[in-house]
C-alpha cells in the first residue's frame, strides 16, 4: 500500500484517481502475510479504508460518486456495503445535493432487503429520530440556557464553565433537598396536618436521667424588634424549633394504616443518599475530564496541537472578545514556550543548587503550615469565645456586639481567607516552581485552608459539646448544660455560616465591584484609579466560594434539613448576582482559563470539599453521643445504632449475610483481590503504552524508508522467498540488478515472517 | 429588510433540511431568515446565490480569522447557495459528529490545499491565531517544531489527514470550539 499516495488525495483532483487503481492491482487481502497485517493498523491506511467507504468523492464538480467495485480488498467491499446503509448521511462530508443522491441510492439499496431488514432499518431511523427529537425538547427545559450562551460568547469558555458549575450545584442541592423531603418531611407533613391518617409514634425515655432530657427552648417574651432579626440571622428564638433543625423531628416512628415508617432510620439514610448521590454524580462529571488528563502524556504536559488546532473559540462575534482572545493565545502560547524552557533549565541544575532550593522549600513550607496553624487557633479561640458568651441576656448588649459575637467565627473565617492567598502568593514566588505549577500550589493550598477551616470550626464545637469543664460526661455521654440539643446548635453555627456567606457576596459585590467600577470609568483623571483598573473575573476565588458554600450545606444538610432548599436559593441568587456583576463591571482577563483544564479542576476542588465534609459527619454520627432532649434519636446511643437495630429486625439468614459481609474475614481477602484488580489494570495501561511506542517507531521507519527511494513505495510480497520488500518508484520494472541491492538493504526482521 | 421575495419555506423542505443536516427546526429557520435579508431582490432563495463577501459579513464569521477559508471551502464556484450556507452551519452545529467537523477543519487549515497540513500552512495558522505585527521567526519556528513533534507520526514534516484525526481526537477543547451557534444578521 503507498500511503503517501491515499493520503495525498486531496479534494477536488480527478488526476490522482486513476493512479489509485493500479495500486489496487498489486493489492489483495488475501496476500498478506500476517506480519505486515499491523500495516493495515496504520491510521492513514484506517482512514483511508473508512473514508472510502464513508466519505465519496471530494470532487466539487462533478459529485461522481465512488462505486463500491472501486474499492480495494475483498473485505472492504463487504464493509461498504453494510456502511452504504448504516451510516446516517448527514455524517458524510457533503454537499446536500449530494447527500440526497446518497439517500436516494440508500433507498432504493433498501429494496433489495428483507422484509426484516427493512423493518428493522426502518425501525431504528424512527427510534433515532424520536430520540433527537427528545434530545431538543430537553434543552429547552436547560436552566439558563440563554445566559450562559451569552456569557460563553462574550467572554470565553473559561468563565461558561464556571457558570456551568454554578447550575450543576444548583440542581444537585435541588436534588439533595428532593431526597430529604421524600424520606424525612413527607410523612412528619402528612401526618401533622391530618392529609393521611397516620399518627406518630412516640415512645417514651427509658434508663435516662431526667436532667439529659430537659430541654427548654429560649423564646424569650421580650418584644424587641431586632431579637427577631437575630433571631432569622442567628437561627436562634422562634427558628429553633421549626422544621428548620434536627430538634423539631423528636419523632421515633409515623404509624400508617399497614406498617409502621421508622423515621430515624429514614433520616440517616436520607444522609447516607445524599453523600453517596453526590459522590457518584461529581466522578460520572469528572471521568471525561480524567480520561484526557490520563491521554496526556508526560511529556507533553500542555498539548501544543490543542492550542493551535483548537485554540479559536469560533463561538466568538464579538470584535472586543476576538481582541481579547488574540491576546490571550499570545500570551498562553508565549507561556508555554517560556515554561518549556525553565523546565529545561530546573532540569540543567547542579547537585549544589538543587539542596539549596529544597531546602529553602522545606524551610517555606514549614512557614506555610505555621501560618495555617496559626489561623486554625485564631478560628479555635474565636468559636471558643462566640460559644461561651452568646448565652448572656439580649438587653444587657447593644445590637451590634449581640449580632458580633454571633458571628465572630464567621468573621474571623472570612478574613483569614481573605489575607492567606496574599502571604501564599508572595511565599511561592521564592520557591522557584515552573509557572504552570506555581498556579496550581497556590490555588490548592488555598483550597485546602478555605475547606479545612469549616472542619476546625466543627471539631471545636464538637469539643466544647463533649468537655463537661470540672465534672465528667458521664450522666449524658455530653455537656448538657450548655448543649441540651447539641445537634440544632451545630445546625444553626452551620445556618449563620451560609447566611453570613450570602451577606458577604452581595456586599463585596454592591460596595467594592460597582464603586469600583464607577471610580475608574469616571474618575479616570487619577492616576490611581488607572492603575488600579477594572475588575477581572478571578475564577478560582469564586470557585472556591462556592465549594465552601457547597461543603458547608453537605455538613449542615444532616443537622439541619432545610439546609439544602436554602442553599438551592442562595445559589441562584449568587447566579444572578455574579452575572451582573460580570457584565457590568468586569473586563475578561489576558490570562484565560481553559474549559477543559477548569472543568476537571472544579469538580476535583468538589470532590476534596466532599470529602472534608464526610470527616465530621461520621464523628458526629459514630461517636459523640445524641442529645436525648430532642431528635430522632434520643432514644439511641449514638446516632449509628439505628442501624444495627434495623438489621436485628431482619431474617435470621438475611442477618448473618449481612454480619458475614461486615466481618474481618470477608474485608481481607476483598481489599487484597482489589489491590490485585489494580496491578492488572497498571500492567496492561503500561504494555497499551509499549505498543503504542512500538508502532510509532515503525511508522516513522517506514517513513524513512520511503524517503531513501525517488518515489512512494509499494509493498509486494514475493511467493516463491515469503519475503516483503520495497519496490521503489512506481511502474519501475524490478530487475535483477535492482533486486540485488534490495537484498542488499534487508528490511529489518520484523517485516520478514 | 425583506429585499428577497418572502417565501416561507415548505413544511417538506424543512423535513428534508432536518433529516439531512444536524440542524434543528429553529436554527434552520434562523438561517433562513438571515439568507432572505442578505440575498438580492427578486429572486427566490433557493437559486439566489450570495457572494464570499456577503457571508464573510454574517456576524457569526465576522471576526473570524480563518473566515476566507471557510468561505472558500464551504462555497461552490465562489459563491453560496442556500443549501451551502445549511451544509456550512450543519458542520458548526452543536450536534454534528465529530468526523465530521474533523474532516471540514483539515480542510479549512489546509491552506495551500495540497492535502497536507505542512510547516507553510502551521505558520500560517499561528499567525492568524496570533494578529501581531512582531512575531519573531525563532517564536513561529518553535512553535511549529513542537506542533509537529506532537503530531507528526511518520516524521516527514507535515500532517496528513489521519494524523489530524489522530490529535484531534486526543484534543480536548477541539469540539468545544469548533462550534457556531448563532448564524443570524
Amino acid at each position: 500500500m503507498s500511503e503517501s499516495s491515499a493520503s495525498g488525495l486531496p479534494p477536488g483532483r480527478p488526476s490522482r484517481q486513476p493512479f489509485i487503481h493500479q495500486e489496487n492491482l498489486s493489492l489483495d487481502s488475501g496476500c498478506f502475510s500476517p506480519a505486515v497485517n499491523f500495516l493495515q493498523e496504520l491510521p492513514s491506511y484506517r482512514s483511508i479504508a473508512r473514508k472510502r467507504t464513508g466519505g465519496f468523492s471530494r470532487e466539487k464538480q462533478s459529485g461522481t460518486l465512488l462505486k463500491p467495485a472501486d474499492s480495494y480488498g475483498h473485505q472492504l467491499e463487504r464493509g461498504l456495503a453494510e456502511n452504504l446503509s448504516n451510516q446516517s448521511v448527514r455524517k458524510y462530508a457533503l454537499d446536500i445535493s449530494e447527500k440526497r443522491r446518497l439517500r436516494d441510492i440508500q433507498e432504493t439499496q433498501m429494496k433489495y432487503l428483507s422484509e426484516w431488514d427493512q423493518w428493522k432499518r426502518y425501525s431504528s431511523k424512527s427510534w433515532k429520530r424520536f430520540i433527537e427529537k427528545a434530545r431538543e425538547m430537553t434543552t429547552h427545559l436547560e436552566l439558563w440556557r440563554e445566559d450562559i450562551r451569552s456569557i460563553e460568547g462574550k467572554f470565553g469558555t473559561g468563565i461558561q464553565s464556571y457558570f456551568s458549575f454554578l447550575r450543576f450545584l444548583v440542581l444537585l442541592n435541588l436534588v439533595i433537598f428532593l431526597i430529604i423531603f421524600m424520606l424525612v418531611l413527607l410523612p412528619v407533613l402528612l401526618t401533622r396536618y391530618k392529609i393521611t391518617n397516620s399518627s406518630f409514634v412516640l415512645v417514651p425515655f427509658k434508663n435516662v436521667d431526667v436532667q439529659c432530657t430537659a430541654y427548654s427552648i429560649s423564646s424569650s417574651g421580650l418584644t424587641y424588634f431586632y431579637s427577631y432579626i437575630i433571631d432569622l440571622l442567628s437561627g436562634t428564638g422562634f427558628l429553633e424549633d421549626t422544621y428548620l433543625f434536627y430538634g423539631h423531628y423528636t419523632i421515633d416512628g409515623v404509624k400508617f394504616q399497614n406498617f409502621v415508617y421508622d423515621l430515624p432510620l429514614a433520616y440517616l439514610l436520607s444522609t447516607v443518599a445524599y453523600l453517596a448521590l453526590s459522590l457518584l454524580w461529581i466522578v460520572k462529571r469528572s471521568v471525561e475530564g480524567f480520561k484526557i488528563n490520563l491521554i496526556r502524556s508526560e511529556e507533553h504536559f500542555q498539548s501544543y496541537c490543542n492550542k493551535v488546532f483548537a485554540g479559536w473559540d469560533f463561538c466568538i462575534t464579538n470584535r472586543s472578545t476576538a481582541d481579547l482572545k488574540h491576546s490571550s493565545l499570545r500570551y498562553e502560547l508565549r507561556a508555554d514556550l517560556e515554561e518549556e524552557r525553565i523546565r529545561q533549565k530546573i532540569a540543567e541544575r547542579t547537585s549544589e543548587e538543587t539542596i539549596r532550593i529544597y531546602s529553602l522549600r522545606l524551610f517555606l513550607n514549614c512557614i506555610v503550615l505555621a501560618v495555617l496553624a496559626a489561623c486554625f487557633y485564631a478560628i479555635y479561640r474565636a468559636t471558643i469565645f462566640s460559644q461561651e458568651h452568646m448565652k448572656k441576656e439580649i438587653d444587657k448588649m447593644v445590637f451590634g456586639e449581640n449580632l458580633l459575637i454571633l458571628y465572630l467565627p464567621s468573621i474571623v473565617i472570612t478574613l483569614a481567607n481573605f489575607v492567606t492567598p496574599m502571604i501564599f502568593a508572595k511565599i511561592i514566588h521564592y520557591e522557584d516552581y515552573s509557572p504552570g505549577f506555581e498556579i496550581r500550589l497556590t490555588i490548592l493550598r488555598c483550597v485546602f485552608m478555605r475547606l479545612a477551616t469549616i472542619c476546625v470550626l466543627v471539631f471545636t464545637l464538637g469539643s466544647k459539646i463533649t468537655s463537661c469543664g470540672n465534672y465528667s460526661c458521664e450522666l449524658c455521654g455530653y455537656n448538657q448544660k450548655l448543649y441540651p440539643c447539641w445537634e440544632t446548635q451545630v445546625g444553626q453555627e452551620m445556618y449563620k455560616l451560609m447566611i453570613f456567606d450570602l451577606i458577604i457576596i452581595l456586599a463585596v459585590t454592591l460596595f467594592v465591584d460597582f464603586p469600583r467600577k464607577i471610580l475608574v470609568t469616571y474618575c479616570s483623571s487619577w492616576k490611581l484609579f488607572r492603575c488600579w483598573g477594572q475588575q477581572e473575573f478571578a475564577i478560582p476565588d469564586n470557585v472556591l466560594g462556592i465549594v465552601y458554600g457547597q461543603t458547608i450545606c453537605w455538613i449542615g444538610a444532616f443537622f439541619s434539613p432545610l439546609i439544602p432548599a436554602i442553599a438551592t436559593l442562595k445559589f441562584i441568587i449568587i447566579f444572578y448576582v455574579k452575572e451582573i456583576s460580570l457584565i457590568y463591571t468586569c473586563r475578561p482577563s489576558p490570562r484565560q482559563f481553559r474549559a477543559s483544564n477548569s472543568n476537571f479542576f472544579f469538580l476535583l476542588v468538589l470532590l476534596i470539599g466532599l470529602c472534608l465534609a464526610v470527616i465530621p459527619l461520621t464523628i458526629s454520627m459514630a461517636h459523640i453521643p445524641s442529645s436525648k432532649a430532642c431528635g430522632p434519636y434520643a432514644n439511641f446511643n449514638t446516632t449509628w445504632e439505628v442501624v444495627p437495630r434495623a438489621v436485628s429486625t431482619f431474617p435470621s439468614s438475611l442477618q448473618s449475610l449481612v454480619h458475614s459481609v461486615t466481618s474481618e474475614a470477608f474485608a481481607v481477602p476483598f481489599f487484597m483481590i482489589i489491590c490485585l484488580v489494580m496491578f492488572y489494570f497498571i500492567a496492561l495501561a503500561g504494555a497499551h503504552k509499549r505498543v503504542v511506542l512500538q508502532l510509532r517507531e515503525q511508522l516513522s521507519l517506514v517513513r524513512k524508508r520511503q524517503s531513501w527511494g525517488s518515489g512512494p513505495a509499494v509493498f509486494t510480497q514475493d511467493p516463491e522467498r515469503n519475503v516483503v520488500f520495497f519496490r521503489e518508484g512506481v511502474g519501475a520494472p524490478v530487475t535483477a540488478s535492482s533486486e540485488l541491492s534490495l537484498r542488499a538493504r534487508a528490511p529489518p526482521a520484523s517485516f520478514i515472517h | 429588510m425583506g429585499q428577497c421575495l418572502r417565501y416561507q419555506m415548505h413544511w417538506e423542505d424543512l423535513e428534508e433540511y432536518q433529516a439531512l443536516t444536524f440542524l434543528t427546526r429553529n436554527e434552520i429557520l434562523c438561517i433562513h431568515d438571515s439568507f432572505l435579508k442578505l440575498c438580492p431582490p427578486g429572486k427566490h432563495y433557493k437559486e439566489a446565490t450570495l457572494t464570499m463577501d456577503q457571508v464573510s459579513s454574517l456576524p457569526a464569521l465576522r471576526v473570524n480569522p480563518f473566515r476566507d477559508r471557510i468561505c472558500r471551502v464551504f462555497s461552490h464556484n465562489d459563491v453560496f447557495s442556500f443549501e451551502d450556507v445549511l451544509g456550512m452551519a450543519s458542520v458548526f452545529s452543536e450536534q454534528a459528529c465529530p468526523s465530521l467537523k474533523i474532516e471540514y477543519a483539515f480542510r479549512i487549515y489546509d491552506f495551500n490545499e495540497n492535502g497536507f497540513i505542512d510547516e507553510e500552512d502551521l505558520q500560517r495558522i499561528i499567525l492568524r491565531l496570533l494578529n501581531s505585527d512582531d512575531v519573531s521567526e525563532g517564536l513561529l519556528a518553535d512553535l511549529t517544531s513542537h506542533v509537529l513533534e506532537e503530531s507528526d507520526l511518520d516524521n516527514d514534516d507535515m500532517l496528513s489527514f489521519s494524523e489530524f484525526e489522530h490529535a484531534m481526537a486526543k484534543s480536548p477543547d477541539f469540539m468545544n470550539s469548533f462550534r457556531i451557534h448563532f448564524w443570524g444578521y
